[in-house]
C-alpha cells in the first residue's frame, strides 16, 4: 500500500493505524464465537443456509397474509359516516343500519287574539331509525318516536324480499295512499303537510304486497289493513272491518333521455273499507290546521244519541271509500306536488245516518335558489355549508296553496256548524336551507282562511302561522 | 247504531278472503323464490389434505345417488386444519357433515349441541372409515441422514410439522414422537417431553394445516424432514415431487383414525339428513374404499387394501386410547391452553 506524503497522507496513515490497533484490540476483548451450527464456513454451504432463511421468512410472511385475508372474510364491518351508523356481516347476509332525524319547530301565530293558539317551541319528531336485513330475503324496520313528550311506535314492519319488483310486508306502516304522506318527514317542502294529508290514512298495520320494477319506472301496492281514520295512525283495530288499499304510481320518462320529464309521475289510489265506530272510538278524525288547531271536528259529547239532535256521538258506520289522484314533477331546480282526496264515508248519529263526501286538494311547488337538483326524496346540496370555502349550501323558496272541503249535508246533525268550519283554505310561503345534506332549516308562513266554524253562521277568524324548523337527520 | 249480524259476517269473510288474496299473490312468488334457494346440496367439513380424495368421493357419490334416487346432488367441500375447521363449524358454518382429522374435534363439536355425543357409535369402526399414520418426507437422498424419531431433534436439522393448536394432523405427529419415546425402551416421560421439545425448537414455520406444510416443504424447499401424514408423504413422493423426495418410516407411529360424522342440527335444519347418512355410509362401500386407497388412505376393507397401488409399510402403530387415553385427556395433557405444547414453545422462545 503506498502512503502519499502531505497531511493527507498523514490523516489516511493515522485512520488506518487507528482501525488496524483498534480491530487488534477488540479481537483480543470478544469472547471466542462459538461455532454456529447453522453457519458454516464453507461460503456456499454459507449461502444456501441464508437462502433457507430468506424462504423460511417468505413464508411466514405468506402465511401471515392468509391468515389476516381469513380473518378479514369473517370480520365484521362497521360504517360510520353521514349515513348513520352500519355493520354489516363478512358475507353480507345480515346488516344492522341505525340512523335517525330530529325535527326542533318554533310556531308563533299571528293575531290570534279570537284564537287558541299558543305560540310555542316543539320537538316534533325525534325518531331514532334501525333498519337492516337478515339473510339475503328479509329486511326490518323499527322506528319510534320520542317528539311531543311521547313514545310512539311508528314504523315496525318486515319485509320478505322476492326480487326487485315484489316484497311482502308485514307489521306496521305508511298507508300507501297520500302522496304527500308517503315523503318521509325529512324531504318535506313545508314544515305541515298540505290539507289532502288530513283524508288520507298515516300508519296502519296489515299486509302489503308492494314493489318498484323497472328501476322504480312504476310503484305498485296493495294491502290489507286494519284501516283508519282519516289522517290517523293505530296499533289495533275498532271492529271486524279491515281496509284494502292499493296504489299505482308511474314516471313515465323516468328511464328516457328527456330530463325535463324524468321526475313526472302521475297515479292513483284508493281505499275500500267497512269502518264502524262507537262514541269510545268512533272511527272519524279531527280536522287539523297548519297551526295545529282544530278546523273541524264530529259531534262528540261521548254519549249515543237516539235521536237526531245536536247531541251524541257522530260514529263511523258503514262503507268507507277514498280515492286519491296524485302527480309529482321534480326537474332540476322545480319540484311540484299536486294531490286529490275524496272519501266517502257512511256514518250515523242517533238515528241518523247518511253517506257523507269530504275531499281536498293541494298543490305545492319549489324552486331551488341556488344550482342544485331537488326531487321527491329531498335535496343534496353540491356546495355544503362551508364559510372558509365560501359555500353555504342550498336554499329554496316553495310555495303552496290547498283547500279541505266538508260535505255540506254533514251541517247541522253530524257536526256543529258554530265550531266546525265548513271549508278551510290555506296558502303559504317558505324557505329553505340546506345546510348540507343532513342540516336544514326551515321557514314557513301559512294562512287559513275558513267557511263557517263560528257562531251564528259566521266564518273563524283567520289563522296566520308562522312554522320554523331546525332538522337534523342522518 | 245499525249493526246487521249478516253484515258482520260478510264482513269478517271478505276480511278473510282479502288476506288469502295477499298471502296467495305472495306464495307462488315465494315457493319460487324458496325453490330457486333450495338446491339439494351437502357441505362437507373436512381435514387439509382430504382435497383430493373428496373430489373423487363427491363424483362417485353423486353419481350413485343419482343412479338410486333420481336427485341431483352437490357436495361442496371446506378444507383446513382440523381443530380450526371445528372451531368455524361451532362458530357457524353450516356443514351437515364433518370429516375431521381427530375424534376430539368432533366430540367438540358434539359439546356445541349439534351432534349426540355417542356420535361415534353410529357408523362402523368407530366411524373411520379409513385410517393413516405419520411417516417422514425427506429430500431425495435422505442427505441428513434421518431414520426415526431422535434424528429430527439433531441440532442442525429443520423439521416441517404444522401446528397443533390449529392442525389435527400436527396432533397426530406430535403423539407419535411422544409415544415413540414414551414406549422404547428405557423411555419416561421426561424423555418423551425432551424429544418433543427438541423437534419443535427445530421447526422454522407453523402452518396451520397438513397440506400447508406439505407446501411449505415440497413447493417453498423449506425444512430438511416433513412429518406428514402418511397419505400426504406418497402424494408428494408419488406425484408432486417426482424424484425429489423419499419417504422414511420410523420404526413405530401413530395409528391415525379420522372420524366422519353426520351433524344433526344442521342437517335436521336443512332437511338432508338421510342424504348426508347416505354420503358417508358411502364411504364404507367397496368403491369409495377403492377410492380412499387410491389415494393413498389405508381403508378398512381388506380388499381395497390389497388392490392398492401402493403398499403401506408395516411398522409399529400405538393407539391414541393405548399410550394417552384417549384423546381427551391427550387433548388436556398436550394441547390445551398451558399444556405442554404450551409448555415447551414457551420455553423455546
Amino acid at each position: 500500500m503506498e502512503i502519499r506524503r502531505g497531511s493527507a497522507g498523514i490523516w489516511m496513515g493515522l485512520a488506518m493505524s487507528a482501525w488496524i490497533f483498534g480491530g487488534a484490540v477488540a479481537r483480543a476483548e470478544d469472547p471466542p464465537a462459538a461455532p454456529e451450527a447453522d453457519a458454516p464456513a464453507d461460503p456456499a454451504a454459507r449461502i444456501e443456509t441464508l437462502e433457507e432463511r430468506l424462504r423460511i421468512l417468505e413464508r411466514k410472511e405468506e402465511l401471515a397474509r392468509e391468515q389476516a385475508a381469513e380473518k378479514a372474510k369473517s370480520a365484521a364491518s362497521v360504517a360510520v359516516g353521514k349515513d348513520g351508523f352500519s355493520i354489516r356481516s363478512a358475507d353480507g347476509a345480515a346488516s344492522l343500519r341505525i340512523r335517525g332525524y330530529v325535527q326542533a319547530d318554533a310556531q308563533a301565530a299571528l293575531h290570534d287574539e279570537d284564537l287558541p293558539a299558543i305560540d310555542t317551541f316543539v320537538l316534533r319528531r325525534v325518531r331514532p331509525i334501525f333498519e337492516g336485513g337478515v339473510g339475503r330475503f328479509f329486511e326490518f324496520k323499527l322506528m319510534p318516536d320520542f317528539g311531543a313528550g311521547t313514545t310512539v311506535l311508528q314504523d315496525a314492519f318486515m319485509d320478505w324480499k322476492f326480487g326487485k319488483s315484489a316484497r311482502l310486508r308485514a307489521g306496521k306502516f305508511k298507508s300507501p295512499v297520500g302522496l304527500e304522506r308517503l315523503q318521509s318527514a325529512t324531504d318535506l317542502l313545508f314544515v305541515v303537510r298540505e290539507a289532502p294529508t288530513n283524508l288520507v290514512p298515516n300508519r296502519d298495520l296489515g299486509l302489503l304486497m308492494h314493489g318498484e320494477p323497472w328501476e322504480g319506472l312504476l310503484v305498485w301496492d296493495a294491502g290489507i289493513l286494519n284501516g283508519v281514520p282519516d289522517g290517523g295512525s293505530a296499533d289495533g283495530d275498532v271492529s271486524d272491518g279491515k281496509d284494502g288499499e292499493a296504489r299505482l304510481f308511474v314516471l313515465p320518462w323516468k328511464r328516457t333521455a328527456i330530463g325535463a320529464l324524468q321526475g313526472l309521475g302521475f297515479g292513483m289510489a284508493a281505499t275500500y273499507g267497512h269502518n264502524d265506530g262507537t262514541p269510545r272510538a268512533t272511527g272519524l278524525s279531527t280536522y287539523k290546521t297548519p297551526g295545529g288547531l282544530d278546523s273541524f271536528a264530529w259531534r262528540n259529547d261521548g254519549t249515543q244519541a237516539t235521536a237526531p239532535t245536536a247531541a251524541g256521538t257522530t260514529v263511523a258506520d258503514g262503507r268507507r271509500v277514498r280515492v286519491a289522484p296524485q302527480a309529482s314533477w321534480f326537474a332540476g331546480r322545480f319540484g311540484s306536488l299536486l294531490e286529490l282526496v275524496k272519501v266517502d264515508q257512511e256514518l250515523t248519529l242517533g238515528g241518523t245516518t247518511d253517506d257523507l263526501e269530504n275531499r281536498a286538494w293541494g298543490v305545492t311547488v319549489s324552486c331551488l335558489l341556488t344550482d342544485d337538483t331537488t326531487s321527491y326524496k329531498g335535496v343534496t346540496p353540491k356546495r355544503p355549508y362551508d364559510p372558509g370555502a365560501h359555500q353555504w349550501g342550498a336554499f329554496e323558496v316553495v310555495a303552496r296553496s290547498g283547500a279541505l272541503r266538508v260535505d255540506d249535508d254533514a251541517f247541522p246533525i253530524f257536526a256543529d256548524p258554530a265550531r266546525a268550519a265548513r271549508v278551510a283554505r290555506d296558502r303559504g310561503l317558505g324557505f329553505n336551507w340546506y345546510l348540507n345534506r343532513n342540516f336544514r332549516i326551515m321557514l314557513d308562513y301559512i294562512e287559513t282562511r275558513f267557511d263557517g266554524g263560528a257562531a251564528a253562521g259566521a266564518d273563524r277568524p283567520d289563522e296566520q302561522v308562522l312554522l320554523n324548523r331546525l332538522q337534523v337527520a342522518w | 247504531m245499525r249493526h246487521s249480524v249478516r253484515r258482520s259476517i260478510a264482513a269478517r269473510a271478505a276480511t278473510v278472503t282479502a288476506a288469502f288474496v295477499v298471502l296467495a299473490l305472495a306464495a307462488p312468488l315465494a315457493l319460487r323464490s324458496q325453490a330457486e334457494a333450495a338446491e339439494v346440496k351437502l357441505l362437507n367439513v373436512s381435514y387439509d389434505p382430504t382435497r383430493e380424495l373428496y373430489q373423487e368421493i363427491n363424483a362417485a357419490f353423486a353419481k350413485a345417488w343419482k343412479a338410486k334416487s333420481g336427485d341431483t346432488v352437490t357436495i361442496s367441500q371446506s378444507h383446513g386444519g382440523s381443530g380450526k375447521q371445528a372451531r368455524t363449524v361451532l362458530d357457524g358454518l353450516e356443514a351437515d357433515v364433518v370429516t375431521l382429522a381427530l375424534a376430539y374435534d368432533i366430540d367438540a363439536i358434539a359439546q356445541g349441541g349439534l351432534l349426540p355425543r355417542n356420535w361415534q357409535t353410529r357408523l362402523p369402526q368407530n366411524s373411520c372409515p379409513y385410517t393413516s399414520t405419520v411417516v417422514f418426507l425427506v429430500r431425495k437422498g435422505n442427505p441428513k441422514g434421518i431414520k426415526d424419531w431422535e434424528d429430527l431433534a439433531r441440532p442442525g436439522i429443520a423439521v416441517v410439522t404444522p401446528n397443533p393448536k390449529t392442525s389435527g394432523g400436527a396432533r397426530w405427529n406430535y403423539l407419535a414422537a411422544w409415544a415413540y419415546a414414551l414406549r422404547k425402551p428405557g423411555g419416561d416421560e421426561a424423555k418423551a417431553r425432551a424429544l418433543v421439545a427438541g423437534i419443535f425448537k427445530n421447526v422454522p414455520v407453523l402452518d396451520t394445516g397438513a397440506r400447508g406444510a406439505t407446501v411449505t416443504f415440497v413447493e417453498r424447499g423449506i425444512g430438511d424432514v416433513l412429518i406428514a401424514w402418511e397419505n400426504e408423504a406418497i402424494l408428494a413422493e408419488r406425484d408432486l415431487g417426482k424424484g425429489k423426495f423419499q419417504i422414511v418410516v420410523p420404526s413405530s407411529s401413530i395409528l391415525a383414525e379420522p372420524p366422519v360424522a353426520v351433524v344433526d342440527k344442521v342437517a335436521n335444519k336443512h332437511g338432508t339428513k338421510a342424504l348426508a347418512q347416505a354420503y358417508l355410509e358411502f364411504l364404507y362401500t367397496p368403491e369409495a374404499q377403492a377410492i380412499a386407497a387410491k389415494h393413498y388412505y389405508r381403508p378398512r376393507a381388506k380388499a381395497a387394501a390389497d388392490q392398492a397401488v401402493v403398499s403401506f409399510p408395516a411398522l409399529t402403530l400405538y393407539t391414541i386410547d393405548e399410550v394417552f387415553g384417549g384423546w381427551a385427556k391427550a387433548q388436556a395433557a398436550h394441547f390445551g391452553d398451558g399444556g405442554v405444547f404450551d409448555q415447551i414453545t414457551e420455553t423455546g422462545k
